[in-house]
């Protein structure tokens, strides 16, 4: 092939190695007199300011019989306070007080209807047909309430009020360790956000508690119960995590969604959003001193919470021998493999971190190996994942057509026996450190991802990760990385899991005129 | 207690004064009685940043010194609407080859490991009615990305093993169509409400997978990839007419003829077909048994971008279903009735041809039915009864207070004036950015009252649902609608993942 111009060649790898450091986000840390903790990050890229909070409660703070309360907790965060949402904030305690008496019936009578269930006089609590007369009696009592509320509700004011602001990306989400708050406004409303956000603390109302129950169903069937192989990948996490509180599921298990009731709720709220349980962070276009003032005009009036934040106690029990599951779904086969590993902020996690992404990426050693080499599979991936309690390394892959999910997993296991036993040559951990490198600058690039990393870091533990991390990264040597592979990998501490295509569904192939 | 504000040391006096002023103010019971500083705003100009390169294309350039980095994309004028026929998924086979396939010198796995030890992202695709190739890198490694973008651009090698790896892929990614239930909503959905033969609607096939060889891909290649067909957009760390010089001499340096399938000739694209077909209406069902949740999509033909009705349609639909929580369709589907997670409706206005008005949700399947119907009934409501002032308000201040997160980067700033330039925006309307807000201030709530009586006609309405055939016939006791309630039923057959053909 002629070639007219040529800017660039190859050099050998190792002499262009990098060795950058990203800057360091300027961060402001400021701690109110309830407790409150806040992080300032001045920046006027953009007219706007991205705010938010993290609460340092997720599924992993749950008990069973109200798995799923942090996440359903999360979605009545937006049902207004005392004077958002209602136009007769009395009346509406009022009705509110009591739709609760008449649910306390309707669960006196799901008590009994569990008692049919294990009697085996009904199927399923969730098919009409199975309620009985009262229950159905307690529903209209209870939908006439609510129509009666109706009256007197706002709908969905909290939105409105900010979205016809201006504000963007207005959102939150759960996960097993924290339940993040967020949403960018212009530049001039800092202060709608610290009137809306401190209210909602301050002055939360969960008002349509019953219906956005609902609602969190619809989210599980949506999520969990109709793709493919969510109820595989719920009940393998399920068996994978033995004592930690991780082993259900942040959406909650079906039968204690129905089950959890407004009281259990106001409790969770009254131990788990307490002012000491949470952190602000501002980032954007906003004058210091102005900021600061208004932040503790408007937070530092919520009282110190009085109930001890309970920790999470239980350690993962250290697994005796292998946990195999083997499951058949509409899907192509594929295999799913964990270790337990280690949690956020752990010594080994960098380490752990660079051997995720020798194995993963496109010129990682499982696609190199797996996918072009032997080629048993189509894809495959690695990585690991430091949550605040505990940690864990995941790996798997889709077998090809004509291989299995057997042969992937032995080419997973092969390629971590050679991390064993062979270090990693300079130039191949030299370009794992380099992207790592690059990507400290890309998360710095708006208001919002640098909101998001400081939440999640404070969130898992400590926000200066979002600084140290780096460093730490580019300090993991070859031993290191040869050290972990030995550490967290033997056999007796691994879950796998196998998906093989249900046989009744197999796709109709070769059917096709050739 | 920790006070960590070595930043706010300079300022301490003043803060502590504000602080104490700031504080005797009572804190009011409603946002409204907050007083904001003013906030003005005027967007970019696109003439600011516009360079009509020498070589040919357009770029967009804004320099952005906050970080080391550089962004570039190209939009080319390619797409899955000129695959020839019975080579569908050609363009985006392609697209994947452009970055995956080697170039210039660089074998594959020699670009791929370049690449990656750079630190850099590099990207390329080809969709429906444009491909782009992008570029993230360190900008001290600028003139290296510059040169592989013209690797990739002009000297692609589509390397066999490469070809026969992403077809396996492309083929096993095909088997799992009638997995999941989103997806072959999205599909019938496309079917209703364009048409079997509208090119959007050829999908790929085993057989025409199969077909597909190098020359095919390198063909397709030269014949849209040259500069006249690209758009530019770059963005970062650079002096201005520094990067105007390097792309100069990046699109002036494409070469000419240098293998057998370069004989084909470079041409512009011709136009993108319009002719699309809508679905008589009624309700179409496809039987998923094996899902717990029907999925459901309201249909009406639709709009392009450049109808005058555009603005009012916009603001509109924000009020139907497009608003999020506020919006009628979330309010009563989801917030009232707690049916669904996710309730919405679009009205986009298609670029290039009309895409339609769609509204959807997910819901159980014994309540598809009820859901169904309120839906409607908000549908039909928009044509019979006027909005409210405030509801139109609202929308405006919503649309109007969050445009300048627009232009949030300069990133994003380049790339919306480069595809405006791409798609023909920038010509037909040139200060479309600047008077956008007047043009959405100046809707009124007999506008919007008008537009949906004109396009969203009941007696048109395509509904369709996938999901448990009978669990979503039987309804729910406590709502006796039935979906026979919403139009006559249509069962679909489910399509051969290989072929798209309907299955017996």
């Amino acid at each position: 092939m002629q070639m007219t111009i040529r800017r660039w060649i190859f050099l050998p790898v190792f002499m262009a190695a990098l060795s950058l450091f990203a800057q360091d986000v300027p961060v402001v840390e400021e701690t109110l007199t309830n407790g409150m903790r806040i992080l300032f990050v001045e920046r006027h890229d953009e007219p706007a300011i991205a705010g938010g909070w993290v609460a340092h409660v997720g599924s992993s703070n749950e008990k069973t019989g109200s798995t799923g309360i942090a996440h359903l907790f999360e979605h009545m965060m937006f049902k207004g306070t005392t004077t958002i949402g209602t136009t007769d904030y009395a009346k509406d305690q009022e009705i509110l007080d009591q739709q609760e008496k008449v649910r306390d019936e309707m669960r006196a009578e799901e008590a009994k209807m569990r008692v049919m269930l294990r009697h085996g006089e009904i199927d399923d609590l969730l098919k009409p047909e199975n309620w009985t007369p009262h229950y159905k009696e307690l529903q209209k009592q209870f939908q006439q309430l609510v129509d009666e509320e109706r009256k007197v509700l706002a709908k969905n004011e909290f939105d409105r009020i900010y979205r016809s602001a201006g504000a963007t990306g207005m959102n939150a989400w759960t996960s097993p360790d924290m339940t993040v708050y967020f949403e960018s406004v212009p530049a001039n409303k800092l202060e709608l956000w610290c009137w809306m956000e401190s209210e909602r603390i301050y002055h939360s109302v969960r008002r349509e508690f019953y219906s956005e129950r609902d609602v969190v169903f619809e989210e599980r069937r949506m999520r969990t119960d109709s793709p493919p192989t969510g109820l595989l990948e719920e009940a393998f996490n399920a068996m994978f995590w033995e004592s930690m509180p991780y082993s259900w599921p942040t959406l909650g298990w079906p039968s204690d969604i129905p089950a959890i009731s407004k009281k259990q709720a106001d409790q969770f709220f009254a131990t788990y959003y307490s002012p000491q349980n949470i952190t602000l962070v501002i980032v954007g276009d906003f004058v210091p001193a102005q900021a600061d003032a208004m932040v503790k005009k408007y937070f530092e009036r919520i009282p110190r919470g009085t109930n001890a934040i309970p920790d999470v106690n239980t350690l993962e029990m250290k697994q005796p021998g292998e946990k195999r599951l083997n499951g058949e779904a509409d899907t192509n086969p594929q295999v799913d493999i964990y270790w337990h590993t280690v949690p956020f902020g752990h010594k080994d996690s960098y380490a752990l971190e660079i051997l995720s992404q020798i194995l993963s990426t496109r010129t990682g050693r499982l696609y190199k190996n797996l996918v072009l080499g032997s080629g048993v599979a189509s894809d495959a991936f690695a990585r690991q994942d430091s949550l605040k309690w505990a940690g864990d390394f995941n790996a798997g892959g889709e077998a090809s057509d004509g291989h299995t999910p057997g042969e992937v997993e032995q080419g997973v296991y092969n390629e971590i026996d050679k991390l064993k036993n062979e270090d990693i040559p300079p130039e191949e951990l030299q370009k794992v450190k380099n992207n790592f490198a690059a990507d400290q600058y890309r998360r710095l690039d708006s208001n919002m991802s640098i909101l998001m990393n400081l939440l999640v870091n404070d969130g898992d533990g400590d926000w200066h990760e979002i600084n140290n991390f780096g460093p730490k990264i580019q300090a993991v040597t070859a031993a290191d990385v040869r050290r972990v592979a030995n550490e967290y990998f033997p056999k007796e501490n691994r879950a796998v899991a196998t998906f093989t295509r249900k046989t009744s569904a197999a796709p109709a192939k070769d059917k096709e005129a050739q | 207690m920790k006070f960590l504000r070595s930043i706010f040391v300079a300022t301490l006096t003043g803060m502590v004064s504000l602080a104490v002023v700031r504080a005797a103010d009572a804190i009011p019971d409603r946002p409204e009685k907050i007083a904001f500083p003013p906030f003005k705003y005027e967007p970019p100009k696109p003439e600011d940043y516009r360079v009509q390169l020498k070589s040919g294309p357009v770029a967009y350039v804004i320099p952005d010194r906050q970080l080391p980095l550089v962004n570039v994309t190209i939009y080319v004028r390619v797409g899955q609407y000129l695959e020839p026929a019975g080579k569908e998924g050609l363009a985006e086979l392609t697209g994947w080859l452009l970055r995956h396939g080697g170039a210039g010198t660089n074998t594959a796995e020699q670009l791929e490991e370049r690449v990656a030890f750079l630190g850099a992202e590099l990207d390329a695709s080809i969709g429906e009615t444009e491909g782009t190739v992008s570029l993230n890198l360190l900008s001290k490694d600028t003139d290296e990305g510059l040169g592989i973008l013209h690797d990739v651009l002009f000297e692609p090698r589509f390397q066999a093993d490469k070809i026969a790896l992403r077809k396996l892929q492309i083929l096993q990614d095909m088997e799992q169509r009638n997995d999941d239930s989103s997806g072959i909503e999205g599909r019938e959905a496309d079917f209703l409400a364009y048409g079997e033969n509208f090119w959007a609607n050829h999908y790929s096939t085993s057989n025409s997978i199969t077909s597909i060889n190098a020359t095919d891909s390198a063909q397709f290649h030269h014949q849209w990839f040259a500069p006249s067909n690209f758009v530019i957009a770059v963005s970062g760390d650079f002096d201005r007419d520094t990067m105007v010089a390097k792309l100069e001499q990046l699109f002036s340096q494409h070469t000419g003829p240098v293998t057998s399938w370069h004989d084909f000739p470079q041409t512009t694209p011709p136009p993108i077909p319009t002719n699309t077909v809508f679905a008589a209406p009624g309700v179409y069902l496809v039987n998923k048994p094996d899902v717990d949740q029907g999925r459901v999509s309201f249909i009406l033909p639709g709009i392009l971008r450049y109808n005058p009705d555009y603005y009012a349609v916009i603001l509109m639909n924000d009020i139907l279903g497009g608003g999020g929580f506020t919006s009628h369709i979330m309010s009563r589907v989801r917030s009232d009735e707690g049916l669904a997670y996710d309730a919405h409706s679009s009205f986009p206005g298609g670029t290039y041809y009309p895409l339609t008005f769609t509204a959807g949700f997910q819901s159980k399947s014994r309540t598809v039915s009820y859901a169904a119907s309120i839906v409607k009934e908000e549908i039909v409501k928009m044509t019979t009864n006027v909005v409210k002032d405030t509801e139109l308000n609202d929308a405006k201040r919503a649309f109007i207070n969050r445009f300048p997160q627009t232009f949030a980067t300069k990133s994003a700033t380049a790339n919306i004036f480069a595809h405006d330039e791409f798609m023909g925006r920038y010509a037909r309307d040139p200060h479309f950015w600047a008077e956008l807000r007047s043009r959405i201030e100046a809707v009124t709530t007999d506008d919007a009252l008008r537009v949906a009586k004109k396009y969203l006609v009941p007696d048109k309405l395509v509904i369709l649902v996938v999901g448990n055939k009978d669990d979503i016939l039987l309804g729910y006791p406590n709502h006796p609608v039935k979906l026979s309630n919403l139009g006559n039923i249509t069962e679909l057959p489910l399509r051969d993942p290989m072929t798209m053909q309907p299955m017996k």
